[in-house]
């Protein structure tokens, strides 16, 4: 359920109030009352999404024994949090740095990419009138119905049959295509990019490439942002493709790296308990997103009110 | 996600001579063309060749005793009477209809919630709910599967502090349940933050007429609000349905401590995996997978033509 | 996306796609066999170049042993790769072989699995490598299990005789001693669970190994294979649904748990003692030396029980073996690695001691340093001399078919799953023999 359904987030709505709703909406509210049931109603069923964060903290200060044996969102007999890092950190000759540095690499990679072509494309469809341009819109408007990891397979056979397979191309080129972003830039950019500053422009005589990257990029700026935070999730949560992509546990990111340990912590028993090493795992490899989300929050500007929202 | 965006027309600037005018068309559309073709290579590369690809290896059967043979339509004839296939479908169907309306609903009451601005730290609120949804899928599963434990979970740890008995999360008849609730904690933050932008985007002159009217706060939310709301819950509603059945992070990974309960055909995709690498039946997942990816398309393609239609008759 | 014409255009598109690379074909490696012998000089260059060999292993810590190659041979490094458990490792490689890329030098594979892997020419013959000259060192049951067909396709590690490994502490507290029949078995699970609110054992849902284990001590001889293009699948006999309706009353009565085994829960199990035995082979401890390390000492090993007071039958679950893939770049290296582990005097006495995997090779079951050893795990038991007897009544009537990666997961959705959902067994048993017809007749097997 994921990679698509990630694919639509929306970051600007975490705040798309600040910049597009107008104000007298909000300085009203101010002076309703706060409903007492209303809020302690919400706040309860808070517990929900936040208690199985707070076990995962707990857990990653546990040890083997006490993971199973204590409360789980008690204590447990020693606080083994530095011990379990170093554990992990060390474990495997510290291929779990690598795992960090594998999804760093693949989910930039392909965010950045697919932004850039989703940015070019949907500009292009948005601002030129050109023969086709309606055929190529419509062809991938389709296409975002095709569901990510049921291409998973395909995509494997393929480069299967073309030996591209174990290689770090095999995560990155697949997430390059993001038709749902080329549909949210054409109508951010419909909105956004003014025709007469491009008339403008060319009458000034400036080339199209230059008028691309001078004045287009910098109007589009907060949608290539967005564009650019879901293609990042999405790549960052990708586990299907990588799972069936990679054999080499050098080459994989972090997700399968854990889903790995934890299937070899259970299969492999013996001496290997490795269960608070996954769970640390886990835990350390979501706090850089959990940081990045309430301190990105501020930065995810407007945007795709216009594109997520209207469309 | 209709075109309903109409594209302005280029502003025709009629001072200019013709000639100037077609020669500028000639470098546009060069330039357009310039930047579409990167994104339509990859675009062909890594969705239209795999897809195609796919379709073809589905013709044909490769046996462990008489090797590769065309075959033609038999996968698929074999895959309409595939009760794991039918089994798996209607999993994810139902899935579909009891995850996506619950998932929905919250997200829709939260949403209206934190926009009445009744509600004491809504800010804290909007953001706690939302963070679920920065924990990848796999270790969302992998957590969840802790606490679903039978033995050492957290929730059985619960129910016997309450003295109860705790119910096993994980037999046949929960597992279904037990993987919505996973999905529903990952995603009713982030719809719910969808939405509410939608509903932030509402301009306060409509707000002001409602008021003048004497209309109440349920009359807005119903009459105001929820029509607002219509196009971002119906885009929600198309990527649940793709998510839905593409099904996979969630039941692999369960699968690891309830083998038996999820088994090999839990969803479409797990059963096109599971024939490709536990099998050895590639032709036959191929057939799957692009079956799988047929259904999601003529599915979402009803509901759309469903709900516009509705529109437009209102 | 207003109408489904366009869906219409974009699937015609797709299937003319779908000619342009009609021209691909998957490359798979070929299981070759290079003909001349390998000379000694050239093992000796082999092993003196630093080459990098990747070995996939479920063993817990066979580190231990690679630590001891790696000193032999200090040129060559060893990664290994512990892809969670056999099924875990079979479907890994299976996307491995699949793609020709990211396959291993070396990987462990079972017995029952080999004449999977060589049905798709994925193992190398290692009869050039002085593969064949091993044949001695090993007990001759074990040997014909990796040489079939004219060609060595492993060299063997370990064998599984079964017997019942059972909690003397559970035991004694319920008043019963080990039981030697299936009927005191029964017997002894009903005073188990009213004295000490445990399971006699745990029968999970997703170990076919084990229940075909069980199925060849009653006498059953689920399947043959001739090595070309004829099986036969024999699952549903009645001596099959003897064994199963056995546990299926138990499991009924709520006198056997039936988790999954290997998994957290489980372990959990395990370690809490609600299990008061485990029905398993002599490699059992091994996984129980990690989360239920706390229960070390208080095991002990007996028989399994029996259909028929005074008969003493055995059967074997599990044991594996190295293979070296036919992909493989370094194959002198890797089959110098497979040897090593499986053959070397330290490296095999130190795979019994302190992994429990039971020898096959006759010097490690004659070395009074294996035989001789008391194992605190069983509380002193001279466990080592148990299973040797055990090992000698061992029914020899398990072969398998060359597609046992289908057979299991069929097995996990049909009889797994009515042991998990206490549906009725019997019935699933006669699915799974019908699913594993359909499969090898599709497959272009000819069922006898």
């Amino acid at each position: 359920m994921t990679a698509i359904h990630q694919a639509v987030a929306d970051p600007s709505a975490m705040n798309g109030h600040e910049t597009t709703a107008p104000k007298p909406h909000r300085t009203k509210e101010r002076e309703k009352r706060r409903s007492w049931l209303l809020t302690v109603g919400i706040w309860v069923t808070l517990i929900y999404f936040v208690v199985p964060l707070l076990w995962l903290a707990v857990s990653s200060t546990k040890d083997n024994g006490d993971l199973f044996t204590t409360f789980g969102l008690g204590p447990g007999h020693s606080f083994q949090f530095f011990h379990n890092v170093a554990q992990l950190f060390s474990f495997q000759d510290g291929i779990y740095s690598r795992w960090l540095i594998n999804t760093l690499i693949y989910s930039l990679g392909g965010a950045l990419g697919a932004t850039l072509l989703a940015t070019m494309c949907g500009y292009a469809l948005a601002k030129y009138k050109f023969r086709g341009s309606r055929v190529v819109f419509n062809a991938i408007l389709v296409s975002i119905m095709v569901p990510l990891t049921a291409l998973a397979i395909p995509t494997y056979l393929l480069f299967a049959a073309t030996n591209l397979t174990d290689s770090p191309w095999a995560v990155i080129l697949p997430s390059l295509v993001s038709p749902f972003g080329v549909y949210l830039m054409r109508v951010y950019a419909a909105d956004a990019v003014d025709d007469s500053l491009l008339e403008a422009a060319r009458i000034d005589g400036a080339g199209e490439f230059r008028i691309f990257t001078t004045i287009v990029l910098r109007l589009l700026g907060p949608g290539i942002v967005t564009v650019l935070l879901f293609q990042l999730v999405a790549t960052w949560n990708n586990y299907f493709l990588p799972l069936i992509m990679l054999n080499n546990p050098n080459l994989f990111p972090v997700t399968v790296g854990l889903a790995q340990w934890q299937s070899t912590a259970a299969a492999g028993g013996g001496a290997q308990v490795l269960f608070s090493t996954v769970l640390t795992g886990s835990f350390v490899s979501v706090i850089p997103l959990m940081i990045a989300f309430v301190f990105l929050q501020r930065y995810w500007r407007s945007g795709l009110a216009t594109g997520g929202v209207k469309g | 996600m209709t075109d309903a965006a109409p594209r302005r027309a280029a502003p025709a600037i009629s001072m200019k001579p013709q000639r100037r005018r077609s020669r500028a068309n000639a470098v546009q559309t060069r330039a357009a063309w310039a930047l579409v073709i990167p994104f339509l290579l990859v675009f062909a590369a890594f969705l239209i060749v795999p897809l195609g690809y796919a379709a073809y290896l589905s013709m044909f059967t490769s046996k462990l005793v008489g090797g590769h043979v065309f075959s033609g339509l038999t996968n698929y004839s074999q895959a309409l009477h595939d009760p794991n296939f039918w089994a798996g479908l209607r999993r994810v169907a139902l899935f579909l209809v009891i995850q996506v309306p619950i998932m929905l609903g919250a997200s829709i009451f939260f949403a209206l919630a934190l926009d009445s601005g009744r509600v004491r730290g809504g800010n804290a609120v909007r953001l706690l709910m939302f963070l679920p949804y920065a924990i990848p899928g796999v270790v969302a599963t992998l957590m969840w599967g802790y606490l679903y434990g039978t033995n050492f979970g957290l929730i059985t740890q619960i129910f016997q502090h309450l003295g109860l008995t705790a119910p096993n999360l994980l037999s046949s008849g929960n597992i279904l349940g037990s993987t919505m609730n996973i999905v529903c904690w990952e995603f009713v933050g982030y719809n719910m933050i969808v939405l509410y932008a939608a509903l932030r985007s509402i301009p306060a002159e409509i707000y002001e007429a409602a008021e003048v009217d004497g209309a109440g706060q349920w009359r807005i939310a119903l009459s105001i609000k929820l029509p607002a709301l219509r196009p971002a819950i119906l885009l929600s509603v198309i990527f649940s349905i793709i998510g839905s059945f593409q099904l996979f992070n969630e039941p692999n990974l369960l699968f690891n401590i309830s083998p038996n309960t999820v088994g090999t055909a839990f969803t479409p995709n797990l059963y096109a995996y599971n024939l490709a690498f536990r099998n050895q039946e590639t032709n036959y997942a191929a057939a799957i997978a692009f079956l799988l990816g047929l259904v999601i398309v003529i599915v979402s393609s009803v509901v759309q033509t469903v709900t516009n239609r509705k529109e437009r008759r209102a | 996306m207003k109408t489904l014409r366009s869906t219409a255009v974009a699937i015609t598109a797709l299937a003319l796609t779908g000619a342009l690379v009609s021209g691909c074909s998957s490359s798979k490696p070929t299981g070759a066999a290079a003909s001349a012998p390998v000379t000694q000089a050239q093992i000796d260059q082999a092993m003196d170049t630093p080459t990098t060999l990747n070995l996939w292993a479920w063993v817990p810590d066979i580190q231990h042993e690679v630590d001891l190659f790696e000193q032999k041979y200090p040129k060559i490094k060893v990664n290994i790769v512990n892809n969670s458990g056999a099924t875990g490792q079979y479907v890994k490689l299976r996307a491995a072989l699949q793609s020709g890329k990211g396959i291993p030098d070396v990987a462990q594979i079972g017995y029952d699995h080999i004449s999977t892997f060589t049905q798709t020419k994925s193992l190398l013959d290692l009869t050039p490598y002085g593969g064949a000259k091993l044949a001695t060192d090993f007990v001759p049951g074990i040997w014909s299990q990796v040489a079939l067909n004219g060609g060595v396709w492993a060299i063997p590690q370990d064998s599984g005789p079964m017997g019942t490994l059972y909690r003397t502490d559970l035991f004694s507290k319920a008043g019963v001693s080990a039981p030697t029949t299936w009927d005191q078995f029964a017997t002894a699970a009903q005073a188990i669970k009213d004295k000490t609110g445990a399971y006699i054992t745990d029968m999970p849902g997703n170990d076919m190994p084990q229940m075909l284990g069980l199925f060849s001590q009653a006498g059953v001889a689920p399947f043959s294979y001739d090595g070309k293009s004829t099986v036969s699948i024999n699952l549903d006999s009645p001596a099959a649904q003897k064994v199963v309706s056995y546990w299926q009353n138990l499991i009924q009565k709520n006198l056997v748990a039936t988790d999954p085994d290997f998994t957290d829960g489980w372990y959990q199990g395990l370690s809490r003692g609600q299990y008061a035995s485990w029905l398993t082979a002599a490699w059992g401890p091994v996984f129980l030396q990690g989360t239920a390390k706390n229960t070390s000492g208080s095991w002990a090993a007996a028989t399994l029980p029996q259909w028929q007071a005074g008969q003493n039958v055995s059967a074997n679950w599990g044991g594996s073996s190295n293979a070296v893939m036919a992909a493989s770049t370094h194959p002198i290296a890797a089959y110098e690695l497979a040897k090593f582990i499986n053959d070397d005097p330290a490296s095999t006495v130190m795979l019994a001691n302190q992994q429990f995997l039971y020898p096959t090779t006759t010097a490690t079951l004659t070395n009074p340093q294996f035989s001789d050893a008391k194992s605190d795990f069983y509380g002193g038991q001279q466990v080592n001399k148990f299973f040797a007897g055990v090992s000698a009544t061992v029914a020899d009537n398990l072969q398998w078919v060359p597609f046992m990666d289908s057979v299991n997961s069929s097995y996990d959705d049909t009889v797994g799953k009515a042991i998990t959902n206490h549906t009725d067994m019997v019935g699933a048993l006669a699915v799974w023999q019908q699913q594993v017809v359909d499969y090898a007749k599709k497959q272009g097997f000819t069922v006898k």
